[in-house]
């Protein structure tokens, strides 16, 4: 069998690629640059960006409030909790709805869909005053409950399982595997590419969510990173606070991009995939 | 692993065995954004600049002073409506809230705010010692719902050097228009002669600027923008009037073009226009522009109210900032005497807030020497008499606000015809309020 030789991309591709690249990293270059200038230096000149003298204050100043390694702690403890409950709610509800033929089967999996096209603006005065009648609101657990209800991670974890051949199951059944065993020992660790793909999706969602943590965590120790670091903006602070501001967001920004840089494997990987099938 | 769990184990065990505080909590919740780093430690205001200096140190000094209270302070992203309406929902409001004299009316409407008439009282603050402007803010149906810590205007900011140079200084100060003629023809010879625009205005995304040119100008002509609480009365002559002459100056091209707030500033601080129109929040950034000699406005700057281009009333439109305490039944006797000790601490403090640029909301403050050195302000005291809030009984200010703002400035961007603007903004400013 031979090696299929390597084919050179079009250079018109190429090109244009370069170019969209180009467009979406100038505007987070800029962020970055604005980061590093003085705040009065930019409000009356922003071109002033691209001369010295720059400096580390902004980020001095967001390190100086106290609270924000406590936001920085609650956005962890709530995306990663939410990333968990999601993959494991998602895999065994796509697994069930994949694989498993019971009553109703249907109209559920139709009704999970519909979730999609329900909007957060849509439930959220209903969902704070359920939160409010049992006076959960400021704690982990009513930052973390709504987010669970992912039907995209359901769904996207039905189709994988749907795509994988049932001849593994049934030679698995011939050998006295349980369900729970086929889904555990043998689904669960072919869906990885899936998992990591829905797990990155769902931690990028929680940690840049704002709405709910907005009117759910009003406690100030409960704030999430995005919340906080909003709240300590002044006023006006795109005319007199401009490199503060792009500090924050370059601030809120880092660690998705470490996740990115943990998981670019993978990501890369379900995208291709995607684009494959 | 086991040596990370029995670490973990041993500050959560520290954890719980914290001493247990039975001090008083009062929450305090603001905007004004957070500057912990800068002032965290500072407890003397008069060491403090800019509102999140002062309001942070102010905080702190009255914290040290009552060693029994366990002050919360919690920084809310501007306005924090959306926090606030959801803690009212949650039964979970906090103490003291600063909230905009426009809003009072909308919480005041709903019953979700408490009058503070006898707690203000009881520590010896009473509405006659507000100014004017102050007092209106606060008082709906003969009440007050709010302790007022200052009263603000939109003005003109002058950039002296280029008047200097378009022939409009008269004896160090600016010669303003007093009619719309006049506008035209001193804008037509600032161009002339500076070869910039006579006014930077904000002209896309924020239509606050706008909005408040419109609501001036009907003013002045002694027309309310609304005939009662369930009208308004954008379909006046009056309000045509205004709404044609902010189009004039546009269309004559007197007005900059093309920019958002952190815009119309940069271009006034870079000195490629003549009058800027902004609050008084920018007093003390401009002066301290007009002292570094690298600066455009560099000894050049002076800032004044509007200029009365109609015939009509001395009045100026102008907004305050308030505590207010939202109502909540789980607030302890001793949590609202603690939120009056604040509310007298701040009262006793104002000319400390003052320094922000804002107006005080005391005429003792007014008539003090100390507060009549600050620079400019007498250029401009004049606004805490002839300041005027927007009437109490329209109970939705902050969404009309963004509809007569966006309005005016699709008139007078060409957008839509005035005629088309002004019923739109009728009709929709008369759903809101009629949606009571």
């Amino acid at each position: 069998m031979s090696t299929p030789a390597f084919q050179r991309p079009p250079r018109l591709g190429v090109v244009l690629v370069v170019v969209a690249a180009i467009m979406m990293l100038t505007p987070m270059l800029w962020v970055l640059i604005l980061s590093f200038k003085d705040n009065a230096a930019l409000m009356a000149d922003t071109s002033s960006a691209f001369h010295p003298p720059w400096t580390l204050a902004n980020f001095r100043n967001i390190l100086g409030e106290g609270q924000v390694f406590t936001w920085l702690g609650n956005s962890v403890i709530v995306s990663l909790s939410m990333t968990a409950g999601v993959l494991v709610l998602s895999s065994l509800a796509g697994y069930a709805f994949a694989r498993l033929d019971f009553p109703g089967r249907r109209l559920l999996f139709v009704l999970v869909l519909l979730g999609l096209a329900i909007p957060e603006q849509a439930v959220i005065i209903g969902r704070h005053q359920m939160f409010s009648a049992v006076s959960m609101h400021n704690t982990y657990t009513a930052l973390v409950l709504p987010g669970l209800s992912m039907p995209f991670g359901v769904f996207l974890m039905t189709q994988y399982f749907r795509a994988m051949p049932k001849e593994l199951d049934e030679a698995a059944r011939l050998d006295g595997a349980s369900r729970l065993t086929i889904f555990w020992r043998i689904l669960l660790p072919l869906s990885i590419p899936a998992q990591a793909t829905l797990g990155i999706f769902t931690f990028l969602h929680a940690w840049n969510d704002y709405w709910w943590p907005l009117i759910s965590a009003t406690d100030k120790e409960m704030l999430t990173l995005t919340v906080g670091i909003a709240a300590t903006q002044m006023n006006f602070a795109q005319a007199e606070g401009l490199g503060f501001l792009m500090a924050q967001a370059v601030f809120a920004g880092l660690p998705t991009l470490l996740v990115y840089l943990v998981f670019q494997k993978y990501i890369v990987r379900a995208v291709a995939g995607a684009a494959g099938q | 692993m086991r040596r990370w769990l029995a670490l973990l184990a041993l500050a959560l065990l520290a954890a719980g065995c914290g001493q247990k505080d039975d001090r008083t909590r009062l929450v305090i919740q603001r905007f004004f954004g957070a500057c912990q780093a800068e002032y965290g430690a500072v407890t003397d205001p008069g060491q403090a600049e800019g509102e999140c200096g002062i309001i942070t140190a102010m905080i702190n000094q009255f914290e040290q002073a009552n060693p029994d209270l366990r002050v919360v302070e919690n920084t809310v992203f501007w306005p924090g409506y959306d926090q606030l309406t959801a803690q009212l929902a949650a039964n979970g409001a906090p103490d003291l809230v600063t909230m905009h004299s426009s809003a009072i009316p909308d919480y005041e409407a709903r019953g979700l705010l408490e009058p503070l008439d006898e707690l203000l009282a009881a520590v010896g603050i009473h509405p006659d010692q507000f100014t004017e402007a102050a007092r209106a803010g606060v008082t709906v149906d003969g009440h007050i719902m709010g302790l007022p810590i200052d009263v603000w205007a939109p003005l003109w900011h002058v950039n002296m050097n280029l008047f200097q140079q378009a022939g409009l200084v008269e004896d160090g100060k600016p010669v303003l228009p007093t009619s719309t003629e006049q506008f035209h023809a001193h804008a037509a010879q600032f161009r002339e002669r500076t070869g910039k625009p006579y006014f930077i205005q904000v002209t896309s995304k924020d239509f606050a600027g706008p909005m408040r040119l419109f609501y001036a100008w009907m003013m002045q002509q002694g027309a309310p923008p609304f005939r009662d609480a369930r009208h308004a009365n954008f379909d006046s002559p009056e309000a045509r009037r205004a709404l044609e002459f902010m189009t004039e100056l546009y269309r004559r091209g007197h007005s900059a073009r093309n920019l958002d707030y952190a815009g119309a500033v940069s271009a006034f601080l870079k000195g490629e226009g003549g009058i800027l129109v902004d609050g008084t929040w920018m007093v003390g950034q401009f002066d301290a522009a007009a002292k570094d000699a690298t600066s455009p406005l560099y000894q050049g700057y002076a800032v004044r109210p509007f200029p009365f281009l109609f015939q009509g009333r001395q009045v100026s439109l102008v907004d305050g900032h308030n505590w207010v305490m939202p109502r909540n039944p789980r607030r302890t006797e001793a949590q609202r005497e603690a939120a009056q000790r604040f509310l007298a601490y701040f009262a006793a403090n104002d000319f400390q807030w003052a320094r922000t640029g804002h107006f005080p909301a005391y005429r003792a403050i007014i008539d003090s020497p100390e507060w009549q050195s600050l620079p400019h302000r007498e250029d401009i005291a004049i606004i805490t008499r002839i300041g005027e809030p927007l009437p109490r009984f329209v109970r939705r200010q902050s969404p009309i606000e963004f509809i007569v703002g966006e309005e005016a400035a699709a008139a007078f961007t060409g957008v839509k015809p005035v005629e088309r603007a002004l019923a739109d903004m009728q009709r929709r400013a008369n759903e809101i309020l009629q949606s009571f």
